[in-house]
C-alpha cells in the first residue's frame, strides 16, 4: 500500500500530467498519417525522454504508443488506409461500417474497445509479472542465456513471412552488436580503427534509421498523391457503441488476455496480436459469414487486442530485461541510461516505480476516451496536412534527433546506413524486428555466455544442469527445430512455384 | 528494387566471410577456449550457412536479378533517394561549419519547395518557423548543442 501511494505522489504531478497529455498529442498526430507508425513515434520521442527523468519518459512512450495505435483507426475508416500495421486487419470492416452509415459506431468502437484492450493488458501485467518476478529471482547467467535466446528464436518464429530470411536478418543484428570493445576482455572489434565505434553501435540512430529513414525513403516518392480529403463527416461517434459492447463483451476480453499474452512474446507486436485476434474472433463467431462486410465483431477483438499487446510487452521487459519489442527495447535503454537495470530486483528495489509506470498505463489509456474523441472530430484536418510538408521536417527532425542521442555526428551517418538497409530489406522481404532484437539481445547472450563459461571453467554441460535451464534449452532447440522445419517446408514451396 | 534471392544470398555469404576473417585475430580468454572471437565466429558461420542456403534458393529461381516493383516510376525514386542522401550528408558536413540555424533554413525551405511544389514563400517560411522550432525545443530546453556556426559571432 506504501508503494502505491508513494507511486501516486509521482505520477500526479504537473510534469508527469503535462508529459503524458502531449505525448499522447504527438502520438495521436502520428498514428493518425499513414505510414507513420507507433513505433516511429517512440524513435522519433526518445531523444527528447533521455533528458527526462526515468517516470516522466516511460509515461511520455507509454502515452504515445498507445495513442499513435488508436489514431491509426482513423484514415482507416475514413480513408481504407490503415494508420498503423496494427490496424490493418479491420480497416475494410471499419471502412465499410462507414459506408453503411456507422462510422461514428465504428470509430468509438475503436476507441473504446483499445481504451478497455489496454486496461485489461495493464491488470494482466499487474498480476502476472510480480508472480514471475518471484520465480525469475532464482535465474542465474545459465538460465538468462537461455532465455535472451529464446526471446530471439521466438522474434523469428512470429516475425511471419520468410523464416530464413528471419534467420539471416537475426545473425546480421548479432553481428551489428559486436561492434565496439568487448565486455568481458575489452579488445576492439570490428572498429576498423574508428574511435567513435569503440564504444559499439549506439541503438537510437539504429532505431531512427531502421524505422524513420527506410519509411521516408519508402514513402517520400509518393508523397505528392499522398494528401488525402476526408469526405465523410463524422457524428455522434459513440452513439450504440454501449449495446454493441455488450453483445459482443466476450470478444473484447478475449481480445484483451490474447493481445496481453501475445505482446509478452519477443518480436510479436500489436500488428500480429490484432491479426490472431481478429482469426479467433471469426472462428468463434456465430456468423462468421458477415466478417469482412462492415461487422462489428471481429473489430471489437482486434482492437482490444492491439493495445493491450502495448502492455503485454512490458512483462519480459520488466521481469527479465528482456525486451518484447522495439518499443520496449526503446524504455529498457531509457531505465538503464537513468541507472536502473530491468529485472526481478526492480519490482522490490523500485516498487514505487513498477507501480507508477502501472498506474500511467491507466492514465493513458482513460485519457484515449477525450483524445479520441477530439481526434476523431479533428480527423479531418490532421489527414489533410500534405505528406510533402510533413515528410521534410521528419527528415530534419531524425537528423537532430539522431545527433542529440551522443551529441555526435557520427550517429547521423549510422542513422543514413541503417536507414538504407532497412529500405533494402524491406523490399527483399526481410523482416526488421529479428535484427533490431538481436542488436539489443546479442550482449546480453554473450555477455552471460562468457559469466557462465568462466564460472564453469570452460564445461559446456554446467548451461543444461540446472531444471529451469534445461528447459529452456529444449524450448530454444523445439523453436529452433520449428523453424528450420518450416524454412525447408517454404524453401521446396518457393522452388516448386519458380518451376511452375 | 527487389533482388533474387542469389544476391542476397552472396551478399549474405560475403558478410559472414569478412565477419570471421576480422575475428581470426582476436584472443581467447587466458587459460580457456573461449573469448572475443567466439561469439563473431559462429555468428559468421552461420551467415555463411543460411546466406549458401539462401542462394541456392535463389539458383532454383526463375525470378530476375533485378527488378522494380513499385507504382512510382523509378526516376522519381532515385531522385528522392538522392535528395535524402544529400540532405543528410550536408547536414553532416555543413552544420558544425555554418551552424544548425542557416543549415535546416536552408535544407527545408529545399526539400519543402522540392516535394510540396508551392512557392518559395511559403516554404521559406515553413523552415524558418520549423528551424525555430527545434532550435528552441533541442538546443535551448533539452540543452543540445546545436551548433551556432557563423551565427555565433552575430548572437554574442
Amino acid at each position: 500500500m506504501d508503494s502505491f501511494l508513494a507511486a501516486t505522489t509521482l505520477v500526479f504531478t504537473w510534469d508527469v500530467m503535462l508529459i503524458v497529455i502531449s505525448a499522447s498529442v504527438f502520438g495521436l498526430f502520428m498514428g493518425a498519417i499513414p505510414g507513420l507508425t507507433a513505433t516511429m513515434a517512440t524513435a522519433l520521442l526518445v531523444p527528447v525522454t533521455f533528458f527526462m527523468e526515468p517516470l516522466p519518459a516511460i509515461a511520455a512512450i507509454v502515452s504515445a504508443t498507445a495513442m499513435a495505435i488508436v489514431a491509426g483507426d482513423l484514415p482507416g475508416a475514413l480513408l481504407r488506409m490503415p494508420g498503423t500495421p496494427a490496424s490493418a486487419v479491420y480497416t475494410d470492416e471499419a471502412y465499410l461500417m462507414g459506408k453503411q452509415g456507422k462510422i461514428g459506431v465504428a470509430l468509438g468502437l475503436n476507441i473504446v474497445c483499445s481504451m478497455l484492450g489496454g486496461i485489461i493488458g495493464v491488470v494482466c501485467l499487474a498480476m502476472l509479472a510480480p508472480l514471475i518476478a518471484d520465480f525469475a529471482i532464482k535465474f542465474t547467467s545459465d538460465e538468462y542465456f537461455w532465455l535472451a535466446l529464446l526471446g530471439l528464436s521466438c522474434a523469428i518464429l512470429v516475425s511471419g513471412g520468410d523464416r530464413l530470411k528471419g534467420v539471416i536478418s537475426m545473425l546480421a543484428g548479432l553481428a551489428i552488436s559486436m561492434v565496439g570493445m568487448d565486455s568481458v576482455s575489452g579488445q576492439a572489434r570490428f572498429t576498423m580503427g574508428s574511435y567513435d565505434l569503440l564504444a559499439g553501435i549506439s541503438i537510437l540512430p539504429v532505431l531512427i534509421g531502421l524505422f524513420a529513414i527506410s519509411e521516408l525513403i519508402r514513402r517520400m516518392p509518393e508523397s505528392h498523391n499522398l494528401q488525402q480529403e476526408v469526405q465523410t463527416r463524422v457524428k455522434k461517434p459513440f452513439a450504440g457503441v454501449g449495446g454493441l459492447l455488450w453483445k459482443y463483451k466476450f470478444g473484447v476480453a478475449r481480445g484483451g488476455v490474447l493481445g496481453t499474452l501475445i505482446g509478452a512474446l519477443p518480436g510479436a507486436g500489436a500488428d500480429i496480436a490484432s491479426w490472431i485476434s481478429y482469426a479467433i474472433a471469426r472462428k468463434f463467431s456465430r456468423s462468421p459469414e458477415k466478417f469482412g462486410t462492415g461487422h462489428p465483431e471481429g473489430l471489437i477483438s482486434a482492437s482490444s487486442a492491439n493495445n493491450a499487446s502495448l502492455s503485454g510487452a512490458y512483462i519480459p521487459a520488466l521481469v527479465f530485461g528482456i525486451p518484447g519489442d522495439a518499443i520496449t527495447a526503446i524504455i529498457i535503454g531509457v531505465l538503464m541510461t537513468k541507472g536502473i537495470t530491468p529485472g526481478p530486483d526492480v519490482f522490490v528495489s523500485e516498487a514505487p516505480l513498477v507501480n507508477a509506470i502501472l498506474l500511467v498505463f491507466i492514465i493513458a489509456n482513460l485519457l484515449l476516451l477525450p483524445l479520441g474523441f477530439l481526434a476523431i472530430k479533428g480527423a479531418r484536418h490532421i489527414l489533410s496536412i500534405p505528406s510533402g510538408v510533413l515528410f521534410p521536417l521528419i527528415l530534419i527532425f531524425c537528423m537532430v534527433g539522431a545527433f542529440a542521442a551522443n551529441n555526435t555526428m557520427f550517429d547521423v551517418w549510422i542513422m543514413l546506413a541503417f536507414g538504407l538497409l532497412g529500405y533494402v530489406m524491406a523490399e527483399n522481404d526481410f523482416p526488421v524486428g529479428p535484427l533490431i532484437l538481436a542488436v539489443i539481445l546479442g550482449p546480453i547472450i554473450e555477455s552471460n555466455f562468457m559469466r557462465s563459461i568462466i564460472k564453469a571453467n570452460g564445461d559446456l554441460t554446467a548451461f543444461v544442469d540446472r531444471p529451469i535451464a534445461i528447459t529452456l534449452a529444449v524450448a530454444a532447440a523445439l523453436i529452433w527445430g520449428m523453424i528450420v522445419a518450416n524454412g525447408i517446408a517454404s524453401s521446396r514451396t518457393k522452388s516448386r512455384l519458380s518451376f511452375n | 528494387m527487389r533482388s533474387n534471392d542469389k544476391i542476397t544470398g552472396l551478399v549474405t555469404v560475403t558478410f559472414g566471410v569478412l565477419v570471421i576473417t576480422n575475428s581470426r585475430g582476436l584472443a581467447n580468454l587466458p587459460q580457456q577456449d573461449y573469448g572475443a572471437g567466439t561469439f563473431p565466429i559462429v555468428i559468421g558461420g552461420l551467415l555463411i550457412a543460411f546466406g549458401g542456403l539462401l542462394t541456392l534458393r535463389g539458383l532454383s529461381s526463375s525470378a530476375p536479378l533485378m527488378v522494380w516493383v513499385n507504382d512510382v516510376p523509378i526516376k522519381r525514386f532515385y531522385l528522392t533517394l538522392l535528395a535524402i542522401i544529400a540532405a543528410i550528408v550536408a547536414y553532416i558536413l555543413l552544420v558544425p561549419v555554418v551552424g544548425f540555424p542557416i543549415v535546416s533554413t536552408v535544407l527545408l525551405s529545399l526539400l519543402l519547395y522540392g516535394f510540396y511544389r508551392q512557392n518559395w514563400m511559403l516554404a521559406a517560411g515553413t523552415a524558418v518557423a520549423s528551424t525555430a522550432v527545434i532550435w528552441v525545443v533541442f538546443g535551448r530546453l533539452l540543452q543540445v548543442p546545436l551548433e551556432l556556426g557563423i551565427l555565433e559571432k552575430v548572437v554574442y
